[in-house]
């Protein structure tokens, strides 16, 4: 799919098909043929059929649909857009982020804050990091344009709290450092994407 | 400068320019654009970055330092400049740290736009990087030289414009270039390269710290993230900042600046100025303005019974004594106050100017001093200043002499009593004169010597300069070509021949020559100084007189102003006055001062029965300059807006007014009401524009027309030496970066309240000193100043409690006795 | 027979009060379940094993809830519409056989608590007079949408009782008497009527829906269309005896439909006919749940235009065509 039509969002033209619906009886003579042709042909009871076989599947043939939440729960896409995840360099467990601020700047709804300073190591060092769970709409722009694959989404999509306008700091969401070795990259908004080698130039180094 | 209109075609476009201008000025002021790093608008050109290259009548010129000339046909992009240009842009990205992300620019980055710019997406050369490790220069500057790019624009403008020349480049220790690039690269792309491989910027000094003023005008001209400010380092990206366009408060300079907000913190969504910007190509600023930000009274509240106290001592005050850190529209409600009520408006350092003025006004005739320091600075080439201490009381008044001397091929007289060890670097045509405290007149005296047309002078005067020039003779020593006679043998033939050869010799000679006793009398060298005068005037043309505070605290302060209306009126001279304060200027104009106070005092932002204080330490809290708005009157003699950077919790002087009957809405509604017989023009606060134009035009505010004034003959008094002072003499002079108690609240000027002394002085002095004037006494710290030359000690007056003034009354210069220890 | 005491037919009360009120509530849960099985879900689960105890945990919950009445209801009416319903559903039940006559402790208990000779005709007008308790309701309130549940709780009355007073008439006279009794002494000797009169029980069980309140024609308190109806503003007990009401007047329907054309409590081959009845009230009571998971609901229009344009002249019709039949 090219760019153009990607970006073509004028759904009005696009395929769709009208059923072939009968019309609407206008006189008393037709509304009552309608319903002497429905009662005749039993339409109702195609209905009942429906219901009923559905509860004998269900009871019967193990097809019944319920998840028992929260004692069961459903795995999450990996690409799904809930709260937000703080990744650690594998390498060195140091955290990602450098404190760009890019996220802080794209985010539509103004959630997320971030506080910086120099370091002592001279580098530039996060603060403090929070995001207003109270306002994130999770549309994925700061997992998007984070250029360290720094900030991604997670699975973690129970977010009642307390307080509306809940803050989750930076501790919060940093991988635990004991945890590190599970870390795993997040394959949405983002991530790299599989042709990035062949698009990168190579930096020439002589030495 | 004589200044000729020709025109030239840049890009097919016919352009007016003036002969003597720059290429590349040409084309900004006509808005065609022509990429450059290295250059500054307002100093010497560089020629580092090589890459506003132009042809220019099709030969390759660099257009920064290239003069345009009558009929030039300019053509400001072909291939072969756009290959040279990428190929320097590529040698700039050249282990370039791409830490952009991190990078205090923040985007705001002139390698990023030019290299995005000129479409460099590969790079061709290569080099082993160098370490480059970061330095904190000062207390307020930081320098990452692994992000450094060597344009030396920061060096350009401490030595152009800020007179410090405290930086320099120095070694970097990296690899040399490989040889085969020589051959393969654009020529100018391989010697920019070649310089930036072994070079990065170092303090001139020689040391690991600057000595410097601490402006922090490098960190503004640095095009990529290199050098910032300490205090701003990794603290907020640019565009966070919310950028408020502003007048500075501190001195009478009135820059134009930006200050920079953002929220305190995650949790405390209050506002707070992040640092200070300036278009710096137009205007530089001094360290009081970059890093004297944070003085609001943040913790104001609305205290209703302190309020209704303030309304009770506004009703029963007698005097109300004020600082001139206050806008016109202030200084208006306190006249306002003055009118209807009766009070006495107290205020000593606008006083002293407000007189001086009138006095100049009455010998000239105009209401106003005729010139402004921005046509000094760029047309003048010969600057005389007298009564100012230039590095202390006015920092642009130092980059104005500074920068003639740089920029114009200029010279410089400094008159002054404190010797200073910077301003005869500022160029080698700068001659200072030590004279003795009271000996101001002698100096004007000296300038119509030098500048007058005898004739047109006065009688009593040009008697009286006559009378100090006598005939006398010197010996001067000079070398001169001997035709002697020698016998020498030949080494060869070993025989011996005599030889006629022409030897150097001196011989001393004597010479008669015209002495003046007025530069003898001064503190001059007086034997030499015609020799040395006449180098100075050597193709000047443009010459300008520019008079400081002492001579406004003076005992005959009328005398010499009209000394300076006749220098005025029979020199061809520019002058322009320093008031002393930061709004002096406008409370001289609008306000009717009076000399003393009496009964109860209101001081607002000075010492009082009852205080109104912006900085919270009164009895009623007002608000400091950057929290609200209101004009200004710099000594450019513009009326130039200022905004509020933070906001407000208390009351205002306009709501004291209005709960006397006498208010309007809006503090701001007030500025159409400023006096127009005094030069000030109806324009509503809301139609004054706040920028420059592209050619640095100045559009703030609007500039005074103040009517001329009645002149009433006056005679010039004869100098009697009585005003001058013998013995140890302390001078009123605030540290660099003080001038109120709001540069003090700064946090980020900590230059104390002490004695300041030179070096040799200080050491006599030891750590402690009381001083004792004939109306007090003080006990202060001794901290040496290394620029100080001479016996005089500095006295700050910056911290209104210390009440200064009162010691030192209507002089700037007292007979002090100094004890050691406490 | 037996002869008919005060004990006996006070037990006979009791015992009805006191199971169909357990029944009424045990619906709750039966429906809850129906529903979610056929939608493949489970349903209440967690409460007791299979969610049985979740009765009890709704009983606590209607008794422990706050009792309001709105400021501008009148209050008198708003209190006693709720009563109004659950009453009549109950008295209704009186003169309904539910069980055969069976002796204990040496009292004998009647099938039916009062076996009054105009029996069905007691029922229906009881159970017509229970259309007062949402009438009622729905006027008292002081809210828009117990207004408007009035209004269709008077329409859909108004509609329906028609046809339920028509279709039975033709059993009535094929049996010739109103007494239920007779009605399931008839079915004892006759084939069952369902079969003689399939019109009419087509007829009554679409009336009985109507009765009921039940989808397809709850139109009274349509959460979609008019919040809950005649019912918004109630909470807790009071909401709770419309609701017992609703459930008993199920029963009162399953029953009569038994009775009348199904046989009744008549044994059924090897079926004791006290199991019969139980096993025939219970398919009812399931048709009903049934239906509702299947069947979207009508529109009040469409529900008036059905039961006068079509109902009522069908019923006419099966009465006509009966009494002819009869008389030749």
């Amino acid at each position: 799919m090219s760019l153009e039509q990607f970006k073509n969002r004028n759904v009005g033209v696009q395929h769709y098909r009208m059923l072939d619906l009968s019309h609407t009886p206008q006189t008393g003579w037709g509304q009552f043929k309608q319903v002497v042709r429905r009662t005749l042909s039993l339409e109702l009871f195609v209905g009942l059929k429906v219901t009923l076989r559905e509860m004998t599947k269900a009871l019967f043939f193990g097809k019944m649909h319920t998840t028992k939440y929260p004692f069961e729960k459903l795995p999450v896409g990996p690409r799904y857009r809930a709260i937000h995840e703080m990744k650690r360099l594998l390498e060195s467990g140091h955290y990602r982020c450098i404190g760009c601020g890019l996220c802080e700047k794209i985010c539509p709804a103004d959630a997320i804050r971030i506080e910086t300073a120099y370091g002592e190591d001279q580098r530039k060092q996060v603060q403090e990091y929070t995001i207003n769970f109270g306002r994130c709409i999770f549309c994925g722009y700061c997992a998007e344009v984070c250029p360290e694959l720094a900030i991604v989404h997670g699975g973690r999509y129970e977010t009642a709290s307390e307080q509306r306008a809940s803050f989750s700091l930076f501790d919060d969401m940093l991988t635990p450092i004991d945890r590190l070795k599970e870390q795993k990259e997040f394959p949405g908004y983002g991530s790299v994407s599989p042709d990035a080698d062949k698009r990168i130039h190579k930096t020439p180094l002589a030495y | 400068m004589m200044s000729n209109n020709i025109t030239i075609t840049i890009d097919g476009i016919a352009c007016e320019a003036q002969e003597g201008e720059y290429i590349l000025n040409v084309a900004r002021a006509n808005g065609i654009y022509i990429p450059a790093i290295c250059y500054l608008t307002r100093c010497s050109p560089t020629l580092a970055c090589r890459i506003c290259l132009v042809e220019a009548d099709g030969r390759r010129v660099y257009s920064c330092n290239a003069r345009v000339k009558d009929g030039m046909n300019i053509v400001t992009q072909n291939e072969a400049i756009l290959e040279e240009r990428r190929a320097i842009m590529e040698v700039y990205d050249v282990n370039h740290p791409l830490q952009c992300g991190v990078c205090d620019q923040s985007g705001e980055c002139e390698l990023q736009n030019y290299t995005l710019e000129l479409g460099i997406d590969s790079q061709h050369y290569a080099i082993p990087d160098t370490k480059r490790g970061t330095a904190d220069w000062s207390s307020v500057l930081h320098y990452d030289a692994g992000l450094c790019i060597v344009c030396e624009r920061c060096v350009t403008v401490c030595k152009d414009m800020i007179g410090d020349a405290a930086l320099k480049t120095g070694p970097r220790g990296g690899d040399p270039l490989d040889k085969s690039y020589k051959a393969t690269m654009p020529k100018d792309a391989y010697s920019m390269w070649n310089k930036l491989q072994k070079s990065v910027i170092v303090p001139s000094n020689g040391t690991e710290y600057t000595n410097c003023s601490d402006c922090g005008e490098c960190t503004a001209v640095c095009p990529v993230g290199a050098l910032t400010e300490r205090d701003f380092v990794y603290q907020s990206n640019a565009w966070e900042l919310r950028q408020i366009p502003a007048t500075c408060a501190h001195c009478s300079s009135g820059c134009h600046i930006y200050y920079e907000t953002k929220h305190t913190a995650i949790g405390n969504s209050k506002e707070k100025i992040y640092r200070v910007k300036n278009e710096w190509n137009y205007q530089s600023l001094c360290g009081a303005g970059r890093f004297g930000y944070d003085y609001e009274n943040s913790s104001a509240v609305k205290d209703k019974t302190a309020f209704d106290r303030a309304v009770a001592a506004l009703q029963k005050a007698d005097t109300i004594r004020f600082s001139s850190m206050i806008t016109n529209e202030e200084a208006l409600m306190l006249q306002t106050l003055k009118e209807t009520q009766g009070v006495r408006l107290v205020n000593p350092d606008a006083r002293a100017f407000q007189s001086f003025l009138r006095a100049y006004a009455e010998a000239s005739g105009q209401g106003i001093y005729p010139d402004d320091f921005k046509s000094i600075m760029r047309e003048s080439d010969f600057v005389v200043t007298v009564g100012t201490k230039l590095r202390n009381d006015n920092p642009n008044v130092r980059y104005v002499f500074n920068n003639i001397q740089k920029m114009n091929k200029g010279a410089g007289i400094y008159f002054h009593p404190v010797g200073d060890a910077l301003v005869p670097t500022f160029g080698k045509n700068v001659e200072t004169f030590e004279h003795k405290p009271g000996e101001e007149e002698l100096a004007m005296h000296l300038v119509l010597d030098l500048f007058a047309d005898r004739e047109a002078l006065p009688d009593s005067v040009r008697k009286t300069i006559e009378a100090y020039h006598e005939p006398r003779t010197r010996t001067v020593t000079e070398k001169v070509m001997e035709e002697v006679t020698v016998t020498e043998t030949d080494p060869e033939t070993a025989e011996e021949k005599t030889v006629t050869k022409k030897v150097p010799k001196t011989v001393e000679k004597e010479v008669e020559y015209d002495h003046n006793g007025l530069v003898e009398a001064l503190g001059g060298d007086a034997e030499h100084f015609d020799e040395i005068f006449g180098k100075m005037m050597n193709k000047k043309e443009s010459f300008a007189l520019i008079l400081g505070e002492d001579l406004y605290f003076h005992p005959r302060a009328d005398n010499l102003a009209r000394l300076a209306a006749l220098i005025e009126d029979v020199c061809a001279m520019k002058l322009a006055m320093v008031p002393p304060r930061s709004n002096a200027l406008g409370v001289a104009l609008i306000c009717d001062l009076d000399a003393e106070a009496t009964g109860y005092v209101v001081g607002y932002n000075a010492p009082g029965d009852f205080i109104l204080s912006a900085l919270g330490t009164g009895d009623l809290d007002m608000p400091a300059l950057n929290q609200q708005e209101g004009t200004l009157t710099n000594m450019n003699k513009r009326v130039v807006p200022t905004n509020a950077a933070l906001p407000y919790g208390g009351y205002e002087l306009n709501d004291l007014m209005n709960s006397l009957g006498l208010g309007k809405t809006l503090t701001v509604d007030w500025t159409t009401s400023l006096p127009e017989d005094r030069g000030f023009v109806a324009i509503d606060f809301d139609a004054l524009p706040n920028g420059y134009a592209n050619d640095g035009q100045e559009h703030r505010g609007y500039l005074l027309d103040v009517p001329p004034a009645e002149k009433t003959a006056t005679e010039i008094a004869p100098f009697d030496g009585d005003g001058v002072l013998e013995g140890q003499i302390a001078y009123r002079c605030n540290p660099q970066r003080q001038f109120s108690d709001f540069t003090d609240k700064a946090h980020q000027i900590f230059e104390p309240f002490a004695l300041y002394a030179s070096p040799e002085k200080a050491e006599e002095l030891g750590k402690r000193v009381t001083v004792v004037f004939d109306r007090g006494s003080l006990e202060l710290d001794v901290i040496v100043d290394e620029r100080i030359r001479g016996d005089i000690v500095e006295i700050p007056d910056f911290q209104s409690n210390k009440n200064i003034y009162a010691l030192f009354g209507d002089n700037r210069y007292a007979t002090v006795t100094l004890r050691k220890g406490s | 027979m037996m002869e008919v005491t005060y004990l006996g037919v006070i037990i006979k009360a009791i015992l009805i009060l006191a199971i169909i009120s357990a029944v009424a509530g045990f619906g709750t849960y039966i429906e809850r379940k129906i529903l979610a099985f056929m939608q493949r879900r489970l349903g209440p689960m967690h409460v007791g094993p299979y969610g049985l105890l979740q009765i009890a945990a709704d009983g606590i919950k209607l008794f422990t809830k706050e009792d309001f009445i709105p400021q501008n209801a009148n209050k008198l009416i708003f209190m006693i519409a709720p009563i109004i319903t659950a009453a009549t559903a109950f008295i209704a039940l009186s003169a309904v056989p539910v069980f055969p006559d069976f002796t204990i402790f040496g009292i004998f208990v009647p099938s039916v608590a009062s076996d009054i000779n105009i029996g069905i005709l007691f029922v229906l007008g009881m159970m017509a007079a229970g259309l007062y308790g949402p009438l009622l309701a729905g006027m008292s309130q002081a809210n828009k949408w117990g207004l408007i549940g009035a209004a269709r709780t008077a329409a859909q009355f108004v509609s329906y009782e028609v046809v339920t007073g028509l279709s039975l008439l033709a059993p009535i006279m094929m049996v010739g008497s109103l007494s239920l009794i007779d009605f399931n002494h008839y079915n004892e000797t006759h084939a069952w009527m369902v079969f003689t009169q399939p019109l009419a029980f087509v007829l009554f069980l679409i009336a009985g829906f109507a009765e009921t309140n039940r989808t397809p024609f709850d139109l009274l308190e349509h959460e979609a269309e008019v919040v809950a109806g005649y019912a918004t503003e109630y909470s807790g007990m009071r909401w709770g005896m419309f609701f017992i009401g609703e459930y008993a007047n199920m029963i009162t329907i399953a029953v009569l439909a038994s009775i009348v054309f199904l046989g009744g409590y008549t044994d059924l081959g090897f079926i004791p006919g006290w199991l019969a009845i139980i096993l025939k009230i219970a398919f009812m009571f399931f048709l009903m749940l049934w239906v509702r998971a299947s069947w979207p609901h009508v529109r009040p229009d469409q529900f008036m235009w059905l039961a006068w344009k079509v109902l009522m002249p069908l019923a006419v019709i099966n009465v006509v065509i009966t009494g002819i039949v009869i008389m030749v």
